[in-house]
């Protein structure tokens, strides 16, 4: 089962792409994915309900978060109200390791994301500041990364043992597909999905 | 620096009241300039000739930010306007936009920190119908040390 670990809607500030619009693009541009998750910026998306466009385009549709930390920017899978608690999504000083500890806690897991890129993934802040306990899965690759950040991040993936995952990091309806994450298991539920990636059984995809 | 040094008073306060009057020619102009082929858009004899829906976004206030906002420094760029249409513009339509500052917020780039200010115009008709709704955001970027 493929699923784009990492995308946008309006409900992000920089997001263009309506989620309705995304799964119409994935149908008509036969893209092989079989879901989604939503990771808005620095905010976790209670409100929005997408079981009708789930069943209407028989794709599975998951919501997390992107948050700010001192390492650069992180997904995080399995939000839910203990985790809310635990810090401010909203931060842009957030700690890598409290996050870290903090999903790891409440049932959940942070995914370091983009770790190649300049000032907000992992790599840089790790050259000067030494690795984080508790990563286990980075994203090594991501739809808008530039020449270098992706084999930056893989880089370290191999160096530091970490499991490797896909995203597209989509802002516009075009970029849905451009990377994902392949699992080995069907997934069908947030909980399932943060299983999975704690179990490292998954290769990270990218067609771009 | 951090957003925290901004107080977030200034968000809702209304800073600017300007009026700007809707014309035929300039409908027609930034149609054109849009690329529009809708004769709404195009041909003033159509029934139902209107603004294309993203006019609004041309108008500037009278001030960017209110009096007295913090410097914030001269680094920065134009992150974008968002347009939401609420009513047709028509010709000899007269708008009034209330300016206000809707959102401050921080953020994180490969240029490094940002600060983000949305600029919200909010257009009412002669008949104090609103009409339209302009988001526009400011970046700005500390100074590098």
């Amino acid at each position: 089962m493929i699923i784009d670990l990492h995308n946008h809607s309006t409900k992000s500030d920089d997001g263009r792409a309506k989620v309705s619009s995304y799964c119409r693009w994935i149908h008509k541009r036969e893209i092989p994915i079989h879901g989604l998750v939503l990771t808005e910026h620095r905010q976790f998306d209670d409100e929005s309900d997408y079981r009708e466009l789930e069943d209407e385009h028989d794709l599975l549709i998951l919501k997390g978060s992107e948050v700010e930390t001192d390492y650069g920017h992180v997904l995080v899978f399995g939000v839910n109200e203990d985790l809310l608690n635990a810090f401010d999504f909203g931060a842009i000083d957030l700690k890598l390791a409290d996050v870290v500890q903090a999903a790891d806690r409440c049932g959940g897991i942070a995914v370091p994301c983009h770790p190649g890129r300049p000032t907000v993934g992992m790599v840089a802040h790790y050259e000067e500041r030494g690795p984080i306990e508790g990563v286990r899965v980075i994203e090594v690759y991501n739809g808008g990364s530039r020449a270098g950040e992706d084999e930056a991040s893989l880089a370290l993936a191999r160096e530091l043992g970490y499991y490797g995952v896909g995203g597209s990091d989509a802002h516009l309806v075009s970029q849905i597909g451009l990377c994902a994450t392949k699992f080995e298991r069907d997934i069908r539920s947030m909980e399932e999905l943060v299983m999975a990636l704690k179990e490292g059984s998954f290769e990270a995809v990218s067609w771009r | 620096m951090a957003l925290i040094s901004i107080d977030r008073k200034w968000i809702g306060q209304e800073f600017d009241v300007a009026e700007f009057k809707v014309s035929e020619k300039g409908i027609l102009a930034f149609a054109r300039a849009c690329g529009e082929t809708e004769p709404r858009f195009t041909d003033p004899s159509h029934p139902d000739f209107q603004a294309p829906p993203t006019f609004t976004s041309k108008y500037v206030s009278r001030r960017i930010l209110p009096e007295a906002f913090p410097d914030l420094g001269a680094r920065g760029f134009d992150a974008g306007k968002t347009v939401e249409v609420l009513g047709p513009l028509r010709p000899n339509d007269t708008l009034t936009a209330r300016s206000k500052i809707a959102d401050i917020y921080e953020k994180t780039g490969r240029s490094g920190p940002m600060i983000f200010i949305v600029h919200r115009m909010e257009f009412f008709n002669q008949d104090g119908q609103p009409v339209s709704i302009v988001d526009w955001r400011l970046v700005r970027q500390p100074d590098p040390e």
